[in-house]
C-alpha cells in the first residue's frame, strides 16, 4: 500500500543571526498510511513541532521531499487541520464563526458547511454553546473548539501539537476519549506530537520516537491494540510493557 | 453600579469641598478676582456670558472634532500598508516618529500663513496632534498577532491580506477606540492653541482676550467648560466602546 504522505530525508535548518543557523531536524524519513494515527514523541527540543510544521507546510526543508499520494510536492498543496498547545480562538467571535474560519479563508460557501459545524459542535458536546465566546468557555471547552475548526475543511491530515498539555489530568482524559471518538467519526488521518507517552501509547497505532541533536527518528513501535480504545487500557501490563519499551528508546 | 454610583457622589462631594476651601481662602487673604477668582464669581461670569461662551464652546468643538475624525480616519488607512509591508513600515515609521518630533504648537503660525486665520490652522493643529497617539496603539495591535495564530492561519492558506483583514484589523479595534481617549484631548489641545495663536473665535480665543483686558474669571469659566466637554465626549466614546469591542474587555482567563 502506499503512503498517503511520505516525509522524505527530511532536514530543517533554522536561521539564526548568530552561529549560522541551528539544524532542528535531520534526514527524518516517515510514511504516514490513509485512516492512522501517528504518535510522534520524543523530549522538548527534539524537533517534533519542527516536523509537524513541515507536514503542515508551513517549513521548507532545505533538504528531502515531502510526497502527498505519489505527488512531490513544494509547499503545502494538501489541506491539514492544525491543534496547537492553546486554542488559538478570536476572542471576538463566537463558537460557531471561529470554527468556520478556515471556510471563510478558503473562500468556499459559508453556509454550505453550517451544518457540518453544527455536527461537529455537537459531536464535541458543546452543543448549546454555538453562540458563546471563548471567554464564556473552560480551557478545555476553547480546545475542543479548536478541534472543530482543525476539522470543518474535512483536511487529509490532522495535525496535533500537544494538543493536551496544558489541561488538567481529569480534563486530559476526556479529552483523549473524546479525540478517539471524533477521529473515528470523521476517519481522518491524524498526526499526534506530544511528549506523554501514555497518551501516545493509548491514542496512537504507531509511535514514532525522535531525538538526537538534530533530531532524527531513532524508533517506531506499533501498539496493537485495536481502536477504540478504553481509558481502563492504561492500568493492564501489555500497556505498560509499551509504556515502558518507548520511555527507553526516547533515552536520556 | 450601585458602587459607581456611589463613587461619583464621592467625586462630588470632593469637588463641593475644594469649591469651598478655594472660596473661603480668596476671601480671607483677599487675593484679587483678576489674580483668582472665586468659584462664585465664575459662575455668575458663565451665566452672564451663557450665550457667548456656548457659541465658542461649539465653534472650538466642531475643530477639534473634525481634527480628530481626520486622525482617526488618517491613522487607520496608514496603519494597513504599514501593518501590511515591513519594508514600507520601516521606510515610512521613522519619518512619522520625526515629525512627531516637532512641537506642533510651533507650526500654527506656519498653519496660518499658508491657509489663513480661518478653520483651517484650528482643524490642522487638532489633526497634527492627535494622530500620533492613535496610530501607534492600533499599529501596534496589527503587526503584533502572536505567531502562533499567524501559523494556524497559514496552515489553512490564508493570505498575509486575509490575516490582516480577519484578525488584524479587529484585533486593533479595541486599541484603535481606546487610543480615541487620548486623541480627543490631544485634538482640544490642538484646536485650542490655534485658536490663541491664529483666530478671533473659539474658547482659545476667548481666553486669551479674556485674560488681556484681566477678566480672569472668563477665562476660567473656558477652562471648566472645556474640561466639561472633553469628559462628556470621553464617556461618550466609552459607550461606543463597550457596545463595539465590548468582547475586549470580558475576556477570562
Ligand atoms: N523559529 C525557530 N528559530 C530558531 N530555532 C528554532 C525555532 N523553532 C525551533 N527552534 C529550535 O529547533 C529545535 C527543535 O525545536 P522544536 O521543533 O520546537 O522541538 P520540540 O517541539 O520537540 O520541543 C530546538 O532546538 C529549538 O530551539
Ligand atoms: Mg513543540
Amino acid at each position: 500500500m502506499e503512503p498517503l504522505v511520505r516525509l522524505h530525508g527530511i532536514t530543517v535548518r533554522y536561521d539564526g543571526r548568530r552561529n549560522g543557523g541551528l539544524v532542528a531536524i535531520t534526514d527524518v524519513d516517515l510514511d504516514i498510511y490513509q485512516g492512522e494515527v501517528v504518535g510522534i514523541v520524543g523530549k522538548s527540543g527534539s524537533g517534533k513541532t519542527t516536523l509537524l510544521k513541515v507536514l503542515a507546510g508551513l517549513i521548507r526543508p532545505v533538504k528531502g521531499e515531502v510526497v502527498f499520494n505519489n505527488h512531490k510536492l513544494n509547499g503545502n498543496s494538501f489541506r491539514v487541520g492544525v491543534l496547537f498547545q492553546s486554542p488559538l480562538l478570536l476572542p471576538w467571535r463566537t463558537v460557531i464563526k471561529n470554527i468556520l474560519l478556515p471556510i471563510e479563508v478558503l473562500g468556499e460557501d459559508v453556509s454550505k458547511y453550517l451544518s457540518r459545524a453544527l455536527e461537529l459542535i455537537e459531536k464535541v458536546g458543546l452543543k448549546g454553546f454555538e453562540n458563546s465566546y471563548p471567554w464564556e468557555l473552560s480551557g478545555g471547552m476553547q480546545q475542543r473548539v479548536a478541534l472543530c475548526r482543525a476539522l470543518i475543511h474535512r483536511p487529509s491530515l490532522l495535525l496535533l501539537d500537544e494538543p493536551f498539555s496544558s489541561l488538567d489530568a481529569i480534563t486530559r482524559e476526556e479529552m483523549w476519549m473524546l479525540l478517539q471518538d471524533v477521529i473515528s467519526h470523521e476517519g481522518c488521518t491524524t498526526v499526534l506530537v506530544t511528549h506523554d507517552v501514555r497518551e501516545a501509547v493509548l491514542l496512537c497505532d504507531r509511535v514514532v520516537v525522535i531525538g538526537g541533536k538534530p533530531g532524527r527518528v531513532r524508533a517506531e513501535v506499533r501498539v496493537d491494540f485495536k481502536r477504540p480504545r478504553d481509558l481502563k487500557l492504561q492500568y493492564t501490563k501489555e500497556f505498560n510493557d509499551y509504556v515502558v519499551m518507548v520511555r527507553g528508546l526516547l533515552g536520556d | 453600579m450601585r458602587l459607581s454610583r456611589s463613587r461619583t457622589l464621592n467625586s462630588l462631594v470632593v469637588l463641593v469641598f475644594i469649591c469651598v476651601v478655594w472660596e473661603l481662602v480668596v476671601d480671607l487673604l483677599s487675593i484679587p478676582q483678576y489674580i483668582l477668582p472665586t468659584p462664585t464669581s465664575i459662575a455668575s461670569t458663565t451665566i452672564k456670558y451663557y450665550d457667548y461662551l456656548l457659541r465658542n464652546l461649539l465653534d472650538t468643538s466642531i475643530h477639534a472634532l473634525v481634527g480628530l475624525a481626520l486622525a482617526a480616519t488618517f491613522s487607520l488607512a496608514i496603519s494597513l500598508p504599514l501593518a501590511y509591508s515591513e519594508v514600507v513600515r520601516d521606510t515610512v515609521y521613522p519619518l512619522i516618529t520625526g515629525f512627531n518630533a516637532i512641537p506642533r504648537a510651533a507650526l500654527v503660525p506656519l498653519l496660518a500663513l499658508w491657509f489663513g486665520l480661518g478653520s483651517m490652522p484650528k482643524i490642522l493643529t487638532a489633526f497634527l496632534i492627535a494622530f500620533f497617539p492613535v496610530l501607534v496603539p492600533t499599529l501596534t495591535a496589527m503587526v503584533t498577532i502572536e505567531k502562533e495564530l499567524w501559523e494556524l492561519l497559514m496552515s489553512f492558506g490564508a493570505t498575509k491580506t486575509q490575516i490582516l483583514i480577519k484578525v488584524g484589523i479587529p484585533r486593533a479595534m479595541p486599541y484603535f477606540l481606546s487610543s480615541l481617549h487620548m486623541g480627543l484631548t490631544s485634538s482640544f489641545v490642538g484646536t485650542v492653541i490655534a485658536e490663541m495663536v491664529a483666530s478671533d473665535s473659539g474658547l482659545g480665543y476667548v481666553i486669551l482676550s479674556s485674560t488681556s483686558r484681566l477678566d480672569t474669571a472668563l477665562a476660567f469659566s473656558c477652562l471648566i467648560l472645556l474640561a466639561l466637554i472633553t469628559f462628556v465626549l470621553s464617556k461618550v466614546l466609552s459607550v461606543v466602546e463597550r457596545r463595539v469591542v465590548g468582547w475586549a474587555y470580558r475576556v477570562s482567563t
